[in-house]
């Protein structure tokens, strides 16, 4: 059949062109069009939803915005406000802060979840399904959840310290406090994320590696070393770049649900100072500049994570 | 049929360039009304006036919102019903209105709607921004001095911007109950801050807090903040606008909270998440510096719960003041149609007939519970019974006369106010310190604003 079908098709194709004088397109021209057609939408999306509104955010950056039409060119000037002013330094700081420390915790429990869920127990799925429950729930309602639970007087935390003879403490009110909160909290939400990613990269290790490791006789740690940690490299680098992506630029719904940036600013990232200043302050143009320069911090971080992981690729001779 | 069919070109299968082709202009022909629509709304919008509001069209099953959202829609459909431009309320969540990005975001984007509600704390910065419409002239004189000086903070060269269609005063409630239980009286309620301090102090338990004064920072915690300075006889710029922020009175009012964290009396977070009858139900407040508008959730929420209100204690040698808040109706003079927007504002809450007389004492009687902005309204409302209760009696007779109207300070006056309340209320800053900081901040600002008056 598809001896006989195949030169009708050329055939017609070739009366076709001989009619219209032109050549049919290759096989080469015929994918790359149909890929093109496919990756257009997207591409398109991009551009219009993320790429536009880049470019305009950095020229916004040098106009001062009164935030009703009035657009006032002012050069670098929101840049100099942004050097000078103490509250954006001290809500990097806090990033930065926010980051060293959700990061390593995120990725360690993520992927010790990952491991657990791995095994094949009774039950697992429901234990799959209640640490990825919290990824699914609106962060208003995960912060709601967090002012309850973190109370002053009725929290349950608090009553369970209270409970073991331990005094409560003020979470979300004491500024040594609030931070941790809120990174526990967050830890809480994202873990069951990044836990789904990490069984995923598990799932992929071909279990002939783990039976030779158990035939030469490697215990869990020297398998998890040897095997397992060098295998899940693309993955480890996906986690890592992603949730330090998600630590600077996140954040925002969880601070203004729980914490508003309070107490004394202790709560204050550099998200949530850029959307006060625009949407509370109507700084528009202040605030595009923090965002540019906030945008290239985390393109310099992307760098050098990528640098430092060689972009989660096996080539390097391991 | 046959020879029919013979006769016919047999029907070729669709090819996929055709399939694709075709997809791609169905596509097209799809997404492009959105598209040009989307592009086409801004400033055309069409004859109807958008109100924003947080109020209405909402019903559920707070008997108090769902009156408030009648009174909305009431006001806009006899407007309607009398006049060529159609207005449409928009209801926004009062959590997403207030304190979101939506209202701004519109304003900012063109498509700012053409009426809606603000409060004093916003008025320099939409003020300044061109886009409230003057209101004077869809006004009647009279009403000006029937207003008195609930105006003040909405009028620029004697021209009013905004009008407001309610007070509410600031004062203490306390739970009865509570109260008794830790052996107090009627007349043990405080009238000095350290009285108020003490009572906290006997209040308070492992579930209780003794006082509780707002601890968010934003525009309300100023707010609530501002007649504890004010009660000394400071201020944050004096009458030619000049920064006073550094000074005894404010440094006291800043002590005050400070100290009342840092003794255990007050607490660094609200309970029951903010919720005030939640929590004074809940029995985990003694007492808490609230407003007016409670009333009207206490008398739907828990129409049983024993409470009661008293002025705002005073420090010694000061003198009482609270604040009064409230919101305002406002048009964009940018909008659709701002004549319109205008003088729908003026027919609402600006003339002498009895028609609007009546709608502000509904408002503010029926709706809410909250002291009338025009002397006539008021008394035609405790005319009505609407001050009648205790509660209600205190708040007309004793807490408002005390009152003074919310600031309008812009946004960096308020944040420079505001850390100094966070730093030194649950930061451990020293009070001196967070009153020059913020003097100095204040300064700075100020000696390069251009735009209507602070003060």
């Amino acid at each position: 059949m598809t001896s006989l079908t195949a030169p009708r098709r050329t055939a017609a194709a070739d009366t076709g062109s001989a009619r219209t004088g032109r050549r049919p397109l290759s096989r080469k021209h015929r994918e790359w069009i149909a890929a093109a057609l496919f990756l257009a939408p997207d591409c398109i999306g991009l551009l219009i939803f993320v790429g536009i509104p880049m470019v305009l955010s950095i020229v916004l950056g040098f106009f001062q915005v009164s935030g009703f039409g009035s657009y006032t060119w002012i050069g670098l000037g929101n840049y100099r406000r942004m050097f000078s002013d103490p509250l954006f330094w001290s809500s990097l700081r806090i990033t930065g802060i926010y980051v060293v420390v959700l990061v390593p915790l995120l990725f360690v429990i993520s992927l010790g979840l990952g491991l657990l869920i791995k095994q094949k127990l009774p039950g697992i799925g429901v234990y799959r399904t209640a640490l990825f429950m919290p990824y699914v729930i609106s962060l208003v309602v995960v912060g709601l959840l967090g002012k309850f639970l973190l109370d002053d007087q009725v929290g349950a935390v608090n009553r369970a310290m209270e409970a073991v003879g331990l005094s409560g403490r003020s979470w979300l009110g004491d500024p040594s406090l609030a931070l941790v909160s809120l990174i526990a909290v967050t830890t809480w939400v994202m873990m069951g994320y990044y836990m789904i990613i990490f069984l995923a990269g598990l799932q992929e290790i071909p279990q002939e590696y783990y039976e030779a490791a158990k035939l030469d006789g490697a215990g869990p740690w020297t398998t998890f070393r040897n095997v397992t940690w060098p295998l899940l490299r693309p993955t480890s680098f996906f986690v890592l770049l992603m949730s330090t992506v998600a630590a600077i630029t996140g954040g925002l719904d969880l601070v203004y649900v729980l914490t508003q940036g309070g107490p004394a600013n202790s709560t204050s990232l550099a998200i949530f100072y850029i959307y006060q200043q625009a949407f509370v302050f109507g700084e528009y143009g202040y605030a595009a500049a923090m965002g540019s320069f906030l945008v290239l911090i985390m393109v310099v971080l992307s760098a050098v994570i990528f640098a430092l992981t060689r972009g989660g690729r096996f080539d390097d001779g391991e | 049929m046959l020879q029919h069919g013979n006769d016919a070109e047999p029907p070729r299968p669709p090819r996929r360039r055709s399939v694709l082709a075709a997809a791609a202009g169905a596509a097209t022909a799809l997404a492009a009304p959105a598209l040009l629509t989307g592009c086409g709304a801004a400033g055309s919008g069409g004859g109807t006036l958008k109100f924003w509001n947080f109020y209405g069209p909402e019903h559920g099953p707070d008997p108090a919102v769902n009156r408030q959202s009648d009174w909305f829609t009431g006001i806009v459909a006899k407007w309607n019903a009398t006049h060529r431009a159609k207005i449409e309320l928009v209801y926004t969540p009062p959590q997403i209105y207030q304190n979101g990005s939506k209202l701004p975001t519109a304003f900012a984007a063109g498509e700012g709607p053409d009426i809606f509600l603000l409060s004093p704390g916003d008025f320099l910065r939409y003020y300044n921004g061109g886009v409230l419409a003057d209101l004077t002239p869809h006004m009647d004189k009279a009403v000006i001095a029937d207003y008195g000086t609930s105006l003040a903070s909405r009028t620029v060269d004697g021209k009013v911007y905004a009008l407001p269609m309610e007070v509410e005063p600031l004062a203490m409630f306390y739970d009865v109950g509570a109260w008794e239980k830790a052996g107090l009286s009627e007349g043990d309620i405080p009238t000095t801050w350290d009285e108020m301090l003490d009572r906290g102090d006997k209040l308070r338990s492992n579930t209780r807090a003794g006082l509780i004064f707002e601890t968010g920072p934003g525009y309300y915690q100023n707010f609530t903040w501002y007649p504890w300075m004010w009660q000394g006889g400071g201020d944050v710029l004096d009458k030619q606008g000049d920064v006073s922020f550094d000074s005894k009175a404010t440094r006291q009012a800043l002590q005050l909270w400070s100290d009342a964290v840092r003794h255990g009396i007050a607490p660094r977070t609200l309970p029951a998440a903010g919720d005030v009858i939640g929590a004074f139900q809940g029995g985990n407040v003694g007492m808490w510096q609230q407003g007016i508008w409670n009333v009207a959730s206490f008398k739907a929420a828990a129409p049983n719960f024993r409470y009661g209100v008293f002025k705002l204690p005073v420090p010694p040698g000061g003198r009482y003041v609270t604040s009064l808040g409230g919101w305002s109706f406002c048009a964009n003079a940018k909008g659709r149609n701002p004549e319109a927007a205008a003088e729908f504002c003026g027919w609402a809450l600006g003339t002498m007939e009895d028609d609007c007389i009546d709608r502000m004492v509904d408002w503010c009687i029926g709706a809410k519970s909250d002291i009338a902005p025009r002397t006539s309204a008021l008394e035609r409302g405790a005319a009505k019974g609407g001050y009648d209760s205790a509660v209600m009696k205190t708040f007309k007779d004793d807490i408002f006369p005390g009152g003074r109207p919310e600031p309008r300070y812009p946004p960096v006056v308020y944040k420079a106010i505001s850390d100094a309340i966070q730093g030194t209320m649950l930061g451990g800053d020293g009070v001196a310190g967070a009153a020059s900081r913020a003097a100095q901040s204040m300064a700075a600002y100020t000696k390069s604003y251009k735009g209507a008056s602070l003060v």
